[in-house]
Parts: structure tokens; sequence; C-alpha cells
């Protein structure tokens, strides 16, 4: 065996972003590869927004060697089967985007062409009705889906809502416990080699210098050393999602206790609601465009269903990401390295892409610009995924109470997603892509929750006679039903699973 | 909804026009779509091969063609890769069909690539299943069919004509109309194909129109739009030889693909003949220079007829108004790799999944041609690596095979490859990353250093778990009837 000098990782900033990097590279790699180091400061508040995850956490979790349960006890978490979108394609309307599919193939076509021939022949019930994950969201129940495929309560998938804060202590706690030096302080200054323009050094308020090999800037929105020192340029993508600014207030639990996130459109942006056991998380994401910051906090309080834990905090952004996330000998990760608006919760989702792709690409010390080319086609491809799947929820919308809607209504979309609309519209059609957010039922369901019903179907569909696709539609959905009816609720299962901390209460509130 | 599609006609030749029509009517025929064949004059000669990698039997399964019959039929051999020869570095064998295999939970190149640093003397192909059983004349296929536990599954060799006879009696069986005829006029309106006539003026109508003419593209060629992308700045060779020269004893399990001055030369083992097909640059050597260099460079005699035709690759938007070209006739590329039916398949499964559902706005179209110009592109940057990794110093086709201007993608894979032994997956991809690392390393593009993961892997496990390995694959090929055994007889 060949000896080599460990990788010295520095890690700039905590939060998420910070330590999910830092606990990828200790419980992701064999031991004696990297030594990692990780600067935060105390004083620097995380932005802490992304408290709904999406089920490739799990893929994560286990690569680390993270307990579940552990973990959700340990951050207050809840189970998530999916986001309900209230009042997106138009007021009134809710849908839920699931994790999980829309019923089977039937006929040797996907499930949504037998739908829309069903529905135009006016024998489809709502497309929700025939995902299992959506009918359990609806009535408020979880359980952990079946190991058997051929079982109908095998077709979903799950997620968590949990307190972000309380996410990076555990992580802290989880790689602090594996030998990670966590160094308290402010950098005051990035040191470049003059001769490469790799990052050498960075020096601390106290006047410490931490050099190393490869430095992973994790120091948020600012992007200390990607943005700072190697001032890597930055692709603005606020003509398709306008949203600016946003709003986050914690109020007490609602008994209302969904195994799902809601994000409600309001008139100039969006309300999140994420439910964990101690407490609620809300926010308006909205744009400085087309409402006032007075305006923004007053729609805010005035819509919540518990009683405000503390004052709403503000928060800035941008939506883009960086030409190269990797450059050099930084690489950035979470919101140095881009920002997507939480509408999916994708912040934890690409945080993971690109820990986990750093540690299928690990360099060595002297990096090979190959490796981070490499990296950046990936994490690339899957910035702009999300942005075009963002991009449709604002486009497609019939609502003409405000003016942000008409504004998203009338935007010239990218031509990659105008295409998907397109055949989606004409013929019901869903590509499948190898790399990259969303499925195809991810699609499936915003287009039609968003109001896209396909006026055709694929040809194949009408091989089956359509009185053997209702019937076998109809007993999919009663199948469904009765087995839903027999899950336990969801605040039972995270009681029995993972109880964590007893629900906060406002002050001065009666328990 | 509009008017359905109904008519389909397919105008062309040979393996595509009948593979075209059989998948249309399997696919659609019990929805209501009617098949048409036009069949043009046969360009194939009895010298004429198809080499195919493994994927064409998952095509057969979808057209309900039974292995065993199809390989009786058109004097087929199961056979498992190809051999590469005088590229300039030492032969190897790109087995087909690959499997990702990792140590440690590290793949295996990675290992590799440390343990022949460190001088393990095993070439890579022995590492690979169906390599390791092609280099042994062994194939998991048996006269009799397919097993069904085979551990790796098969490419085909077979004879041209004998397989487009055995199509076209499929596709008729399945109730696809035909009739021989030949195009002597398409009258269009915009980009729509109105209707063809025929040399013996019958005017064919259709909603759909499908060009399976090959290269010369009679219904594609004369659409409206970009046209013709010529690739020949990457690709030198502008001739194709078919030839035959007698069986081979015992029957080899692959194709022995030979880098010559002008080009290259690939033997394809048949039932009773070999196939001879070569790719080459007439300004580098006539086509009466490499006849009669023929038997020297393949230590075979020719027998029967030989032709040359024209090769030009590049490729054209395949799906124009109601017209969609599949095969040659939107494709053009070399016969390198066993990629030429393939690209047929590509066309018909794109083309069965997005099936237009109405006459009049096919706006399919734009989404077929992305797909199928991306799958191609890779395809295509699989073949260029083997020109552009050859090393043949001081011959002038060879040394201009190494100077182009790679695409793109290209690019960026020899790089990674060069670097790290990794190869990214895109979408649309035709061969596996163990594909491209076969013939990487193959012709000697070596990573320069392996995944530092490997460095916490101790030496004594990595070699027990190599050997074991090889064990295994030893053990997997010896259970493998001897091709020969199975289809040399008589």
């Amino acid at each position: 065996m060949r000896v080599n000098k460990p990788l010295e990782v520095v890690i700039v900033g905590g939060g998420t972003a910070g330590w999910m990097s830092a606990a990828g590279l200790l419980g992701g790699l064999k031991p004696g590869l990297v030594r990692v180091r990780l600067v935060e400061s105390d004083d620097i508040g995380t932005v802490g927004v992304g408290e709904a995850t999406l089920p490739h956490m799990r893929t994560f979790n286990e690569r680390i060697g993270i307990d579940e349960a552990d973990m959700m006890r340990a951050t207050n978490a809840t189970f998530k089967l999916g986001i309900e979108f209230r009042d997106w394609g138009f007021r009134g309307s809710s849908y839920v985007h699931p994790f999980g599919v829309h019923g089977h193939p039937i006929g040797g076509v996907g499930f949504q062409h037998q739908w829309t021939r069903a529905r135009l022949a006016g024998q489809a019930a709502d497309i929700g009705d025939y995902a299992y994950a959506i009918v359990a969201s609806r009535r408020n129940r979880f359980e952990f889906p079946s190991k058997d495929l051929s079982a109908i309560n095998s077709t979903y998938d799950h997620a968590y809502h949990f307190d972000a804060g309380l996410y990076a202590r555990y992580l802290r706690g989880w790689c602090e416990a594996r030998g990670l030096t966590r160094t308290e302080g402010k950098v005051r200054e990035v040191r470049l080699a003059p001769e490469t323009g790799d990052v050498a050094a960075i020096v601390l308020e106290s006047g410490d210098v931490i050099g190393g090999d490869l430095f992973i800037d994790c120091s948020g929105f600012r992007g200390l050393i990607i943005g700072g020192a190697l001032n890597g340029p930055f692709e603005d993508w606020t003509r398709w999602l306008p949203c600016d600014r946003a709003l986050a207030v914690p109020t007490e639990r609602s008994e209302d206790f969904t195994p799902f996130t809601r994000s409600t459109a309001l008139e100039a942006g969006w309300q999140w609601r994420i439910p964990l056991q101690h407490r609620t998380g809300n926010g308006y994401v909205y744009s400085s465009s087309f409402i006032s910051d007075d305006e923004a906090v007053t729609r805010l309080m005035g819509n919540l269903d518990g009683a405000p834990l503390a004052e709403p905090k503000p928060i800035r952004f941008r939506s883009g990401r960086r030409t190269a996330s990797w450059t050099k000998n930084c690489i950035a990760v979470g919101l140095a390295s881009g920002f997507l608006e939480p509408l999916e919760s994708t912040s934890i989702y690409l945080t993971q892409v690109a820990v986990l792709t750093l540690l299928d690409l690990l360099p060595r010390p002297k990096v090979d610009p190959a490796l981070a080319a490499a990296f950046n086609r990936v994490v690339d491809n899957e910035y702009d995924r999300v942005r075009d799947f963002l991009i449709l929820h604002y486009h497609a919308n019939s609502r003409d109470d405000a003016e942000l809607w008409r504004h998203c209504r009338e935007m010239t979309v990218p031509d990659s997603l105008r295409e998907k609309m397109e055949l989606f519209v004409h013929r019901g059609h869903i590509a499948q892509y190898r790399n990259g957010l969303f499925s195809p039922p991810s699609w499936l369901s915003v287009f039609v929750g968003q109001g896209m019903v396909p006026t055709g179907y694929h040809p194949m569909a009408d091989s089956t006679p359509l009185e053997a696709v209702t019937a076998e539609m109809e007993g999919l959905r009663r199948k469904i039903s009765d087995r839903v009816d027999a899950m336990p609720t969801h605040a039972d299962f995270v009681r029995g699973y993972c109880k964590g901390e007893a629900p906060l209460k406002a002050a001065g509130g009666q328990a | 909804m509009s008017r359905r599609v109904e008519q389909v006609v397919v105008i062309g030749r040979d393996a595509a026009v009948w593979l075209s029509a059989l998948a249309v009517q399997r696919a659609l025929g019990r929805a209501g779509a009617k098949v048409r064949v036009i069949e043009m004059p046969s360009l194939l000669t009895t010298a004429d091969v198809y080499a195919a990698v493994p994927s064409l039997g998952g095509l057969h399964r979808l057209l309900g063609l039974n292995e065993a019959a199809v390989l009786e039929a058109a004097e087929g051999l199961p056979v498992l890769g190809q051999r590469f020869v005088d590229w300039g570095a030492a032969p190897f064998i790109h087995g087909y069909d690959t499997h990702g295999v990792t140590l440690s939970d590290i793949e295996f190149t990675q290992i590799l690539t440390r343990a022949r640093g460190e001088g393990l003397p095993v070439p890579f192909e022995d590492f690979c299943l169906a390599a390791a059983a092609a280099k042994q004349g062994r194939s998991p296929v048996t006269r009799a069919g397919v097993s069904a536990d085979q551990p790796v599954s098969v490419g085909y060799h077979l004879d041209a004509r004998a397989y487009v006879d055995l199509l076209r009696g499929a596709a008729i069986q399945a109730g696809v109309e035909a009739r021989a005829g030949d195009v002597a006029e398409v009258e269009r309106s915009g980009d729509r194909v109105l209707s063809v006539t025929l040399t013996d003026a019958e005017v064919v109508q259709a909603d759909l129109f499908i060009d399976a003419s090959g290269p010369a593209a009679v219904l594609a060629s004369g659409a409206p739009g970009p046209g013709f992308e010529s690739w020949r700045s990457w690709f030198g060779a502008n001739r194709l030889l078919v030839a035959s020269a007698p069986r081979l004893k015992p029957l080899p399990a692959f194709s022995q693909i030979a880098a010559f001055p002008a080009g290259w030369v690939g033997l394809h083992p048949l039932k009773s003949r070999t196939a001879v097909v070569a790719a080459f640059d007439s300004r580098a050597m006539s086509d009466a220079q490499v006849l009669q260099a023929l038997p020297g460079l393949t230590g075979l005699p020719l027998t029967g007829e030989a032709t040359v035709e024209h090769l030009h690759p590049g490729m054209r938007p395949a799906w124009v108004g109601n017209c969609i070209a599949v095969g040659g006739a939107a494709v053009s590329l070399e016969p390198l790799d066993a990629v030429q039916l393939h690209l047929i398949h590509l066309g018909l499964s794109t083309l069965v999944s997005l099936f237009p559902t109405e006459v009049e706005a096919m706006p399919e179209a734009a989404a077929y041609n992305r797909a199928i110009a991306s799958h191609v592109a890779n395809v295509r940057d699989f073949q260029l690596a083997h020109y552009v990794l050859n090393r043949r110093d001081g011959e002038a086709f060879w040394d201009r095979a190494r100077a182009p201007e790679l695409p793109g993608g290209l690019r960026a894979r020899l790089q990674l490859f060069g670097a790290r032994g990794r190869v990214l997956q895109g979408e649309d991809e035709s061969f596996q990353p163990q594909n491209w690392a076969q013939i990487l390393i193959g012709h000697g593009l070596i990573p320069a250093d392996p995944d530092p993961a490997v460095d916490a892997v101790p030496a004594a496990e990595q070699i027990e778990k190599v050997q074991g390995l090889l064990r295994r694959i030893a053990g997997e090929v010896r259970a493998m009837p001897a091709l020969d055994a199975e289809f040399g007889a008589a």
C-alpha cells in the first residue's frame, strides 16, 4: 500500500452546508484519507430555511452512517410524504406533489395516458386519488412503506421536516465525536498563492492562519472565498424566479399535524408551513418588486395557524448559481454555490449532491482541474433541472388577482421547459432522465396540479379496451383508499418512533 | 383530438425497412395503425454482414423474434466483443456486455489502475467476463438457444441478406402489407410529405412516412431545414468495402478490427464464412490497392463478390414534418463497434415512445430529434475515441486522426479518464462506463492517478480480491460451451 498524506480540508462556515460537508467527509470515506477542519463563528447566524427535505436524504444518512430515529429525535423531526400546493394554479386550488407514483402502467403505456383517456371519456377521478402518498397525506397518515414491492403501500417514499439549527448541531456533535477540529472564529482574509491563484490559507480575526489543500466555502450567500477572493461569476435567474426576499417565523405546533409541507401562493410570492414536533416553521417568500417588506410582514402574520414564537426574521437572496462551484482548490457548497427558493425543498438535496459528488471525485492535494470540471457538470445539471421545475410552478398559473402572477404567466421560459410543457399538453409525455431531479411522477403532479391537462395521450393506450382500463383504475383507487385507512396517524407514528422535545408555547400563552 | 395517425408508409430497404415496419406494427397495430412497406431494391450483396451489440436481443424480444431461430436462419454467431489489433497499443478485446465490479466499495478500474501501476501483469480485459470468454472462444449461447441464467449477454454476427429475409417474413406474418417499388418523385407542402410517386406511377399517401432507405435518404434528403451535418473532419475514411473469406477454424467469439495504413479492416466470423469489412481513406489507398492488400492484412483469401461504396459519416434531423428517417437515412456512421443495427433500434424505440398522436401537428419531432442527436453523439464519440487514441505514428491517415478538435463531450471524458479513470454517465448513453474504460485503457489511455480511496485498502486485501475476481471469471468462462463446438460443426 502506498502511504499518502491525507488531504487537508478546511471548511469555512457551519450551518447545514458546512456540517453536512464535514459529516460527509468523515463518514463517507475510508479512514485516513482526509483531515477536516471547520471554522465557524457563533456570532454569524445561519439561514436555516431548509427545514423540509427530499427522500434522497436517506441515501446521505445511510452513506455516512446516521441513524434515522436518532437524528429525528434530536431535530424534532416529522415525516414528509410530499408538498401540498394551495392556490398555485388558480385561487382555491390544492394539489399534492407526492413522493411516490400515480397508478401504474396499463397496457404498455404510462398511467397518465390511460388517465387522460378515461378523463376525456368522463370516467376518471382526480389524479391524486390514484397516488398512495397523496391519499395518505390528505388523511394525515404515516407509516413506513412496505418492502414487498407488490404491495400497494410500497408505492411511496418519505422524507423529513426538521429543525435545521438542531440538525447542524446534531451533525456537529456527530463530527466532533469522530475527531473533527472545530475552530471558533471569523475569517479576516483569504490568502491566494501568487503563482497559481489557488487558495493558500485563511486568516482569522484572531490572527490564526489556517492553510489547507482544499477549501470548502460554506459561508452562505456572500461566498466569502468563491465570490470574494476568487471572484467567481454568478448566473442570475431573477428573470424567471422573481422572488428575492423571505420572512421566517415559527409558531406553536398546530393541531393539524400534517405529513407534508404546505406551500400557499400569495399575492407576491408564497408561504411555507412546515410541521415539526415542537413548533411549526412558517415563512413568506416574496418579490420585493411586488410587495413592500412591511406589507409582507402583515400578510404573513395574519395568515398563521398558530401563535407566533418570535418576530419574523428577514432574509434576502438572489436566485441563480455560481458559474463554477468548484474553482481552483475551492468548492462552494450550499448557499455559497447558488440559491433556489425552497419551494421544492431542494436546498439540502443540492448540498447533498455537492458533498457526495466531492466524495466521488476526491482530489489529491494538487487538485486536477479535470475533477473540478466533472464536478461542475454534475452540480450545474442539478441546478438547471431544479430551476426549470420551479419556474413551471410560477409560469403555469391562471391567477388574475395579482401582478406577480400575470408577470410570471407572460414571461419567456427556458426552451428546455417550454418543450416539456408543450409535449405534456399535447400528449401527456414526460421525459425521464438519468441525472438530476425530478422524476416523471413529480412533473405529472405539478403539470396537472397547476391546471395543465393533456389534450391527447399515447396512441398505444387504445390497444386496451377502455372498460378494462377504467375498471383497473377504479380497483386501484379503492385499494389505496382502504389501505390508507389502516395506517396510523402521523402524530401517533412520530410519537412512537422518534419523540423529541415537547411543543413550545408562545410567551404569555396558556398551556 | 384531431385525426389520428393511421396510415403509416415505410419506404426503404434492407434491415431498416423491415425492422421499422415490424416495430410499428407490433406497437401500434392493435391501436389501429396500418403499416405498408414500399421495399426498394436491396443494396446488400452476398458478402454483407450485420454485427450487432447485445441490445439487439432486446429488440428481438420486443419484435417477437426467437433468438435461436434468428441465429439459425442468418448464419448467425453469438459473439462477445471486438478485438482491436494494430491500433498502436497491444491488442485488446472490448467485451460488449459489462458489469460494474466493485471491490471494497471501490470501482474496480480504480483498484486495477493502482495494481497495474505497481506492476500487476494481468491485462484489463481479463477482468471482463465477456472479453475473457471471447478470448477463449467461448460464448454462453448454445445452438438450441439462450440459457436463462447466462452470466453475460451476447452480440451478433448475422448474414445480412438472410437476416433481412427473416425480418421480411416476420413483418408480413405480423400483418404488414408490402410491395416492391422505387421512388420517382416526392410531393411536399412546407415540411410535410403529401405523397410519393413510385416509378410505376403509383401515388402513395400516408399520415406518416418513415424513410428507411439508408444513406440515399430518398424522402429525408429533400426535406427543408438544416440538412446533413458532415463529420468528415473527425472520420477520415470515405470508402467502405465488403467481401467474404473462408470460415475461420475454430470459430472465434469476437470480431477482429485491425488497423492498417489507410483505415481498418474487420473480420466478422459467421457459421460458414467470414465477412470482411474495411473502412478506409481513398487518399491513402485506392479501392484496388486495398483489395489487393486484404489477403495479406487478414491472412485469408477473399472469395465471392466484393463491393466498395462511398462512406460519409454525419447526420441530419431525423424527423421533419410527417416524415421520420430511421437508420442510415438519418445517421451515417462507420460499421465500427457493431452499432449499425443499434442506430436503427435507437430510432425505433424513441419513435414508439413518441409515436405521433395526430396527423396535423407533430410537436414530438423536436424532442425526438434532440434525443436521437444526443444518443448518436455519444455513439459517435465512442467510435471517435478509437481513432484519436491511435498510436500509429508517421502514417498520414492516422496522424490526422489524432489531430482533430474534439467534440466537447469527448474531450471532457478523455480528460477525466486520463486524470482519474472515471467515466461519468450523461443522458442517452449506449455504452456503459465499463465499455469506455475497456477501450480507453485498451488504446493506452492510462489514468494518471486512481481514487485516493484505493490507498485506504491494504495491498494484501487488494491482491486477494483481484485474484478472487480472476478465479470467479475463470470459473464462469469454463462453464460456457466453446462457440466452435456449438456452431462450428458441419
